[in-house]
């Protein structure tokens, strides 16, 4: 049944990608690709719970599963993060990716076919690694907003006002304002997830808990200079590109 | 009977000849009814905008020379009929209606406005009862190929002026231009009206300042803002989105030093500036800073005309889908 659902979900998405292409940057028409959007959302929903039935605990132990997760945390933050972001370049460019993310997860042997029940759950560890994987759906897209903002101002800066890029491109306060909204939230998680890691059982300070740490200061400094002192976009941009970079070493070393 | 537009525009008659003709929205009802209460006409519609005065008509054979004088006669017209009026008839004149209802046989190119006006000239002339099968149907297919035009065109992309230029530039900055502020920084025309652009997009706020004080109250009170002395005006940098610079002054008005004051109480904001003053007003180091978007006159007028050249090569496609909408549609009255 769990395939079923999987299968729709990406059906959805994919259409929410064809419709959030052709509404692009018109916001009479933005609406289409939300609602078919939610429908994805909703069979992701399903599936995870489904996954989350069989597993005893959260569905993170394949990379089916896995992707499904950054999937879902991608539909999420498409769907809660507002319309400019939704009509944008960036929100068009969500679907395609959570579409992706789909079929790497109906691949044959992405999924196990028969997951094993965990016996023992320690809630700690289960809260660390999904709202891990949240934050990490939250902060790939804002750095992707970062580059996004970073193509924008150097178009602007240099005086190239035409082509293709600039469609859809939304505007450099929109952009820099998703950037930090986006941070925040995926920051927020991110708080989450490693408190959560520090008090699992048998948790013991490690290499990954301590860069997991140092990233989520160096995002807390980041995004308390924004907020409280001020910084140019560009700075911002920069900022969020190399601190995501180094989020990734921490999933590294997992 | 026979399809007929008889008419004037800017190219053909001087502003004293089309003011003439100019009829109000509440007059062009009157008009259209007066126009069949001749007998040699059956139905009528008349469009009057500040650049062109059209009357189309259904009417008898050869009946084009009654109408011109029926015309001039009721505008008390004396004055020089040669080049002045322009006349087409049956698919031509139906070719035209739709160039205009486009924008395309308007002063600026692919303006919006005409669509409108041309809409409004019809609802007149239906609300007065002066059209019928053939006029009704032609009207409703020049609406559909206005529309087609400005979907499926490029007609109407991209500012044709200086001030449009500035206030797509802004756009691409700040999105919607609502609740944003304005500094104005010499009292000159062009400084009014890309300030009067930007009040036209959603900018709420305009801050006027001038080396005569007076000239800067005098604009400010004719676009409804406010005025600062000159030897103020860095002060209220600090809460602007934009700053449009459009002095006589020889030397640079606004210096990098001016922004670099205020960055921090900015908080790094954004900020657009244009300078549409020759000499330059502002020091192309401000453009260095890096929340500063800084334009000048050249880049202006460079986008400006590369929208006027981009909807000039969209012609031939607009040509196209006018000649496909009036074959299909077999329109009566255009043979």
């Amino acid at each position: 049944m769990e395939m079923a659902y999987l299968i729709g979900a990406t059906i959805l998405a994919a259409a929410g990608a064809v419709f959030g292409w052709r509404a692009r940057g018109d916001e009479g028409h933005g609406h289409r690709a939300f609602w078919w959007m939610v429908g994805a959302f909703v069979c992701q929903l399903l599936f995870l719970g489904i996954r989350g039935e069989l597993r005893g605990q959260c569905p993170l132990d394949d990379l089916g599963e896995i992707c499904l997760f950054l999937a879902w945390s991608l539909t999420f933050f498409y769907l809660v993060t507002g319309t400019t972001y939704r009509l944008s370049l960036l929100g068009v460019f969500t679907a395609p990716v959570v579409v992706v993310l789909q079929l790497v997860t109906l691949f044959p042997g992405a999924l196990d076919a028969n997951p094993v029940r965990a016996e023992v759950v320690d809630p700690w560890r289960e809260s660390h690694a999904a709202f891990s994987v949240l934050s990490y759906g939250a902060l790939t897209l804002a750095s992707v907003a970062g580059v996004m903002f970073l193509v924008l101002n150097r178009r602007l800066k240099s005086l190239r006002f035409s082509g293709g890029m600039m469609t859809g491109m939304p505007s450099v306060s929109r952009l820099v304002e998703a950037m930090a909204r986006i941070a925040l939230v995926g920051w927020i998680l991110l708080t989450i997830g490693v408190v959560s890691g520090l008090l699992m059982e048998n948790g013991e300070v490690n290499v990954h808990l301590v860069v997991a740490t140092v990233t989520w200061v160096l995002y807390a400094v980041l995004l308390g200079v924004y907020f409280v002192r001020g910084l140019p976009g560009r700075y911002l941009a920069w900022g969020l590109i190399v601190l995501f970079i180094l989020s990734l070493t921490v999933f590294s070393k997992i | 009977m026979k399809l007929v537009c008889l008419g004037l525009n800017h190219e053909t008659a001087p502003v004293e000849v089309r003011e003439c003709f100019a009829l109000s929205e509440s007059e062009i009802s009157e008009e259209g009814k007066l126009l069949i209460e001749d007998p040699a006409v059956a139905e009528g519609v008349v469009l009057s905008t500040c650049n062109r005065t059209e009357y189309y008509a259904v009417i008898e054979d050869g009946g084009v020379q009654h109408l011109e004088n029926w015309v001039c006669s009721q505008r008390n017209y004396e004055g020089t009929r040669e080049g002045v009026f322009y006349y087409y008839e049956s698919r031509r004149a139906a070719e035209h209606l739709c160039r205009v209802a486009s924008g395309m046989n308007s002063m600026v190119l692919g303006e919006t406005e005409i669509f409108g006006q041309v809409k409004k000239a019809y609802q007149a002339a239906l609300t007065g009862g002066t059209t019928s099968g053939i006029l009704n149907k032609l009207f409703q297919r020049a609406f559909g190929v206005g529309k087609r035009v400005r979907t499926q065109t490029g007609i109407q992309e991209g500012a044709t002026s200086v001030a449009g230029a500035a206030v797509e530039l802004a756009e691409q900055v700040f999105g919607k231009l609502k609740g944003s502020s304005v500094m104005v920084v010499g009292a000159g025309e062009m400084s009014r009206q890309t300030a009067q652009a930007l009040q036209s997009r959603g900018a709420s706020s305009v801050i006027v300042t001038n080396r005569s004080f007076p000239a800067a109250e005098k604009l400010a009170a004719e676009i409804g803002g406010g005025a600062v002395g000159f030897d103020d005006w860095q002060n209220s940098l600090e809460k602007i989105d934009v700053l449009i610079s459009s002095t006589s002054a020889p030397h640079f008005v606004v210096k990098p030093r001016d922004i670099e004051a205020v960055r921090r109480k900015r908080k790094f904001r954004p900020l657009i500036m244009v300078d549409i003053a020759v000499p330059r007003d502002i020091d192309p180091e401000v453009g260095e800073i890096e929340e500063v978007y800084l334009y000048d006159i050249d880049t202006l007028q460079g986008m400006a005309s590369r929208a006027r050249t981009r909807r000039l090569e969209q012609l031939k496609i607009c040509e196209g889908i006018i000649d496909e909408e009036l074959t299909k549609a077999a329109l009566l009255g255009l043979e």
